[in-house]
């Protein structure tokens, strides 16, 4: 297993390991730090002695040794573990069985990064370094944050949990309500991390089956809330349009220009009837009018069907209204250039704060085709460089590419 | 667990002699929640107000008596609950029951060596 092959296996098992280590032994850090060291023995042993046949498994056996052993070494334990131990489902139950511990450990680690006692800006982060496994440069990078920033917010709140007595159990329903919100937020970034990716073979590759999962256990346990509603359906949007996201070289292709016979109608059908639901509720809530940002695309037969671009700025117009956000800000510039032209759009980017988008690649994306179609070349070059410089996913960095070499040259 | 609620309420509210038909309102209402909570109350007390407080500081060596507060605020604190709960949870249900008045905000704070 080569490098990134085990880091994808490290990720897949992260959430289920800590979630079930911590609901187990009360201390999420000693959790974290348990499997952490247990990804590097992984990496020293398993090239030696193998890859073990269940790899999730062998993790969290060593990652309990590991806390075991940390406890004895603290004191805390007086009693032997043994009696315990013996009553907890093996290693394999806890990590195989998909349909009860997934759900259940899974969601309540989210509900308890996510409860009004740790700070509102690290909850999400939390939830997405503790249960999704992702670094947290990648995570500084979604919320355009510094990663010192971000590090920093990450030590305070595991400590607030663990000091302020956060329980470990499943809140009750009426809890439910006020975490919401940054459950849903956690997702959300989850599942773009994944769409990133179009090719669907990077690191993040099993988030987007872990997201539609998650999202339908939600709606169990909150029916009848148009937030999760919505953003069950925009999941399933963009998980429906997956197959035409790249052609037949690999290249990304822009959403306007997708082929909709290629997209999965089953998924899109099952949006439809969410976002009916959302809209019945709470037309005007944010999540909600995202959703139809998407689903506007979806009702399209044929690339020659007219792109929804006049619908798609209403809804961005609407969005701003609940709330000023620079990031849809430079996504309603898209349909402002095919509404109102390139020179407009980018009027509309020279308002924005440029610093907070600095880190953004959409922003720099977006700027560099704007400025092309402007005939800026050199402008326009700059702003492609600058979002390779960001790292982009395999299938956009390839597309970016072409874009900085197909350029005129003067 | 083991949390203090610290209670903060506007105290002029209530006078500067605290007393007459508002503190008995309170009183009583602390009476009724004091029994409602019953073996999960460890302690507790209602404050007189910080005109009655006095402030002892400590600046390097030297210790001086101050009249007041240790520092002036909108709110003062006003009350006190240690209650033994069994995690934060279900000190924020108590803390949501306290009764108050007014505009106010009910702390939780852990105890230290929990």
């Amino acid at each position: 297993m080569n490098g990134p092959a085990l880091e994808r296996v490290f990720r897949a098992a992260s959430g289920r390991i800590i979630a079930a280590l911590a609901a187990r032994f009360r201390d999420l850090a000693r959790a974290e730090d348990a499997f952490s060291e247990s990804c590097l023995r992984a990496v020293r042993i398993w090239p030696l002695a193998g890859v073990p046949d269940d790899p999730a498994a062998w993790l969290y056996r060593v990652a309990e040794r590991l806390v075991l052993d940390s406890l004895r070494r603290d004191r805390k334990l007086e009693q032997p573990v043994t009696d315990e131990a013996s009553l907890d489902p093996s290693p394999e139950d806890v990590v195989t069985d998909d349909a009860h511990i997934v759900s259940d450990e899974r969601l309540r680690l989210i509900f308890i990064c996510c409860h009004p006692a740790v700070a509102a800006e690290a909850r999400a982060a939390l939830t997405l370094k503790l249960v999704c496994g992702l670094s947290v440069t990648e995570i500084a990078r979604a919320f355009l944050l510094q990663e010192a920033t971000l590090a920093q917010r990450l030590v305070r709140a595991k400590r607030k949990i663990a000091e302020a007595g956060v329980p470990f159990e499943l809140p009750s329903p009426e809890a439910w309500p006020e975490r919401l919100d940054a459950v849903l937020s956690t997702l959300e970034i989850a599942y773009a991390r994944a769409h990133e990716d179009a090719a669907g073979s990077g690191a993040h590759a099993g988030f987007s089956a872990e997201v539609l999962h998650l999202t339908r256990i939600l709606m169990h346990l909150v029916p009848d809330d148009a937030a999760v509603a919505a953003l069950a359906a925009q999941v399933r949007y963009a998980e429906a349009r997956r197959p035409a996201r790249l052609d037949a070289d690999g290249f990304i292709v822009p959403l306007s220009a997708q082929d909709p016979a290629l997209w999965r109608r089953d998924l899109i059908d099952e949006a439809n009837r969410l976002l009916a639901d959302a809209i019945r509720i709470a037309p005007s809530e944010p999540r909600t009018l995202q959703a139809q940002l998407q689903q506007v695309w979806c009702t399209r037969r044929s690339v020659e069907d007219p792109a929804p671009w006049p619908q798609v700025l209403r809804l961005y117009d609407r969005l701003l209204q609940s709330r000023d956000d620079p990031i849809v800000r430079v996504n309603r510039a898209v349909a402002v250039a095919e509404i109102e032209g390139a020179d407009a759009a980018l009027a509309e980017l020279a308002r924005l704060d440029f610093k907070a988008l600095d880190d953004f690649l959409p922003y720099h994306a977006v700027r560099a085709d704007l400025l092309r179609r402007t005939g800026n070349r050199i402008e326009a070059a700059a702003a492609y460089s600058r979002a390779l410089r960001l790292d982009p996913p395999a299938a956009e960095r390839r597309w970016l590419e072409r874009k900085l070499a197909e350029l005129p040259q003067s | 667990m083991k949390y203090a609620l610290l209670i903060y309420e506007n105290e002029a509210f209530y006078g500067t002699e605290k007393a007459g038909p508002k503190i008995e309102e309170i009183v009583s209402k602390h009476m009724t929640f004091a029994g409602e909570l019953g073996p999960k109350r460890i302690g507790g007390a209602g404050l007189k107000s910080t005109a009655a407080t006095t402030t002892v500081r400590t600046a390097g060596n030297r210790k001086t008596v101050h009249d007041g507060p240790f520092a002036e605020a909108r709110e003062q604190l006003g009350g006190f609950y240690l209650i033994d709960v069994a995690n934060l949870d279900e000190a924020i249900e108590v803390a949501k029951k306290v009764p108050i008045l007014q505009d106010g905000a009910i702390e939780i704070r852990p105890l230290l060596g929990e």
